[in-house]
C-alpha cells in the first residue's frame, strides 16, 4: 500500500531512515518548516533552513525514491523572538512562491501569547494570498482550549475551513476539529501525543472522512515509520483495506493537492531513482555503488 | 547583596585560578567588551573547576537570598559575580541587550547561570522576556534553571506565562514542588489547565502524574 507521512522533519534524520521508509511503502512526504530544537539568531539561519527544504533535502528524499514537499512558515515558538520574527515574516512570500512548497505551515500556538496570535493571523492571511492550504500546529500544554482558539483564529480569518489541516489531534480535540470543518491530523507518537491502537480506534469511531496520519518525527525521541506501524495497527483492528488507503494516502493527497503544486507524476508511483545525480556537486553517497532504475 | 558574589569567588580562589581571574576580570572604570566578556563567561568553569564552594559560601549565599544554594557550584557563583561586575561598568540602558546576548550566545550551563543571576541583577524586570523565552527550551537543565529553586517567575511572570511554567514543568517530569513560591501564584485558571492535562491523559489511557492532585489541592491565591 502506498503511504504519505505529511509531517515529518526529515532534515534530522538519517539515510537509513529514508531507506526504511521507503521499503515501508512510504511514497511521498511533507516536511513542515518547524523550529530546529534550539532557538536561531538570527535571519541569515532561516533563508538557510528553507533553502534547504527546498533544495538540499528534497534532493535527498529523491534519491530514496521518496516525493518531498514542504510547508513554509514562522513557527510558532520563534514567533516570539522579535529578533527574528519580523525578518522572517518577510522571507516568506520568497519561499511560498516555491514549487515544491505545498501549503503555509507549521503555524499556530506554542505559548498562546499575544505575538503567536498576531503571526497566526497574518500567516492565514497569506495562506490566502497564495491560495495554499495551512498546517496547523496544535498547543502541547493547554491543548484543548488551545484548539478551540485555533478554531476560532480559523473561522475569523474567512480561509474555507477544507483548506486547513489542524495537525497532533487527540480523544479530546478530534470532534472540535471535525465539526469545525477542518482535517484533522493526528501525529503518531512513541509516547506522547498519539499512539498506533489509540488512532485505530479513533478511526473506527469516527470514520476517515477529512482524518490523516503522521509521524512528526523530528530530532527527539521519534518513529519515521509510524505511518506504516498505524497501518499494521488499522488492519490488526479490522479496518478495510480501501478505509486504511484514505486515511495514509487518499485525504493528504486530497488536502495537499489543493495547492496546485503536489506533482506525484501520473499515477503516483514513487519517483525513479538515480543516485548518480549530484546536488550542486554533492552526493548522498559515500563510495557505494550508486543505484540507478531505468527510465521507462 | 550583590557583593556577597564576588566577596565568595575571591575568597575560594586560589594559584592558577586566581590568575585567570585576575585578567579575566572586567575593568570598574570601562564597558566591558562583549567578546572578551563571553570569553570570561565561557571560561568561568573550566578554569575555576579545582576551586570548591564552602559550607559557610552555602549559607551565605542562602542569606543573600539564592534557592537552592547547596547545588551551586563555583562557576555559579563566577559567572553572577563576573555579570555584576561587567553590568557595574555599563549604562543601566545597556544592561538588558548586554545580558541577552551573554545568555543567548551561551552554551547550556552558561545559559542555566544567566537565568539563575536573574534575580540579582539591578532592576531585574527587565529580563522579563528573556526569562519567558528561557522557559521555551526543550533543554531540561535550561528549563530547570529559571523553573525550579529560581525565585524569577513567581516574582516577575505575568499570570499566563507563570501557567506555563506549570504546566510545562509537568510535561517536563519536573516535579512543581521545585517551583519557587508556586502557591502564591495559584488561580482557577491554572487548576483548570492542569485538569484538562488530566482529562486529555486519562482519554488517552495514560497515567496522570501525581503533581496534578498536588496543584489541585493548593488553595487558590
Amino acid at each position: 500500500m502506498k503511504m504519505f507521512d505529511h509531517h515529518i522533519h526529515m532534515t534530522s534524520r538519517t539515510t537509513d531512515d529514508y531507506q526504511a521508509m521507503a521499503d515501508a511503502g512510504i511514497v511521498a512526504i511533507i516536511e513542515p518548516a518547524f523550529w530546529v530544537g534550539q532557538p536561531r539568531t538570527h535571519v541569515g539561519a532561516f533563508e538557510d533552513y528553507f533553502l534547504s527544504l527546498v533544495g538540499w533535502e528534497r534532493f535527498r528524499s529523491r534519491q530514496f525514491g521518496i516525493h518531498h514537499f514542504c510547508t513554509i512558515g514562522l513557527n510558532p515558538k520563534e514567533v516570539n523572538n522579535p529578533d527574528v520574527a519580523e525578518g522572517v515574516m518577510e522571507l516568506l512570500p520568497i519561499y511560498l512562491e516555491k514549487e515544491s512548497c505545498v501549503g503555509v505551515g507549521e503555524i499556530g500556538f506554542d505559548d498562546q501569547t499575544a505575538a503567536e496570535t498576531r503571526h497566526f493571523e497574518a500567516q492565514m492571511q497569506l495562506a490566502m494570498d497564495f491560495d495554499l492550504p495551512v498546517l496547523i500546529h496544535t498547543p502541547h500544554r493547554d491543548k484543548k482550549a488551545g484548539t478551540a482558539r485555533t478554531i476560532d483564529l480559523v473561522k475569523a480569518s474567512g480561509i474555507e475551513p477544507g483548506r486547513v489541516l489542524i495537525d497532533h489531534n487527540n480523544e479530546e480535540t478530534l470532534p472540535l476539529t471535525l465539526d469545525s470543518g477542518c482535517w484533522a491530523g493526528h501525529s503518531i507518537y512513541p509516547n506522547t501525543k498519539m499512539d498506533e491502537d489509540r488512532m485505530a480506534a479513533l478511526v473506527q469511531q469516527y470514520g476517515t472522512e477529512r482524518i490523516t496520519i503522521n509521524s512528526a518525527a523530528d530530532w527527539g525521541v521519534s518513529d519515521p515509520l509510524k505511518v506504516p506501524k498505524t497501518v499494521a495497527a488499522m488492519r490488526k483492528a479490522g479496518i478495510s483495506e480501501a478505509d486504511i488507503e484514505t486515511v495514509v494516502w487518499h485525504n493528504p493527497v486530497s488536502f495537499f493537492g489543493q495547492s496546485g503544486r503536489l506533482d506525484l507524476g501520473e499515477h503516483g508511483e514513487r519517483p525513479r531513482i538515480d543516485q548518480s545525480e549530484l546536488w550542486e556537486g554533492n552526493s548522498v553517497l559515500r563510495g557505494q555503488e550508486a543505484v540507478v532504475e531505468p527510465a521507462e | 547583596m550583590s557583593g556577597c558574589f564576588s566577596d565568595i569567588l575571591w575568597a575560594r580562589i586560589e594559584g592558577p585560578a586566581r590568575n585567570w581571574l585576575a585578567g579575566a576580570w572586567p575593568a570598574a572604570d570601562e564597558a566591558p567588551a562583549i567578546v572578551r566578556f563571553r570569553a570570561a563567561f565561557a571560561g568561568a568553569a573550566r578554569r575555576l573547576r579545582d576551586c570548591q564552594l564552602q559550607a559557610e559560601d552555602i549559607r551565605a549565599l542562602t542569606a543573600a537570598g539564592v534557592i537552592g544554594a547547596e547545588s551551586w557550584q563555583i562557576d555559579n557563583v563566577a559567572r553572577t559575580a563576573l555579570l555584576l561586575r561587567a553590568l557595574s561598568a555599563l549604562p543601566a540602558a545597556g544592561h538588558a541587550e548586554f545580558v541577552r546576548q551573554v545568555y543567548l550566545r551561551g552554551d547550556y550551563r552558561e545559559q542555566a547561570a544567566v537565568l539563575h543571576s536573574l534575580s540579582f541583577l539591578p532592576q531585574p524586570e527587565q529580563y522579563l522576556e528573556l526569562a519567558i523565552d528561557a522557559c521555551r527550551t526543550n533543554v531540561l537543565d535550561v528549563f530547570e534553571a529559571i523553573a525550579c529553586e529560581n525565585a524569577y517567575p513567581a516574582a516577575y511572570f505575568p499570570t499566563a506565562n507563570f501557567n506555563q511554567v506549570v504546566l510545562k514543568a509537568i510535561f517536563m517530569a519536573v516535579l512543581v514542588g521545585r517551583i519557587a513560591d508556586l502557591a502564591s501564584r495559584v488561580t482557577p485558571e491554572l487548576k483548570r489547565m492542569v485538569m484538562d492535562f488530566a482529562s486529555e491523559r486519562r482519554a488517552a489511557g495514560r497515567t496522570v502524574p501525581d503533581d496534578v492532585d498536588l496543584i489541585v489541592n493548593l488553595e487558590t491565591a
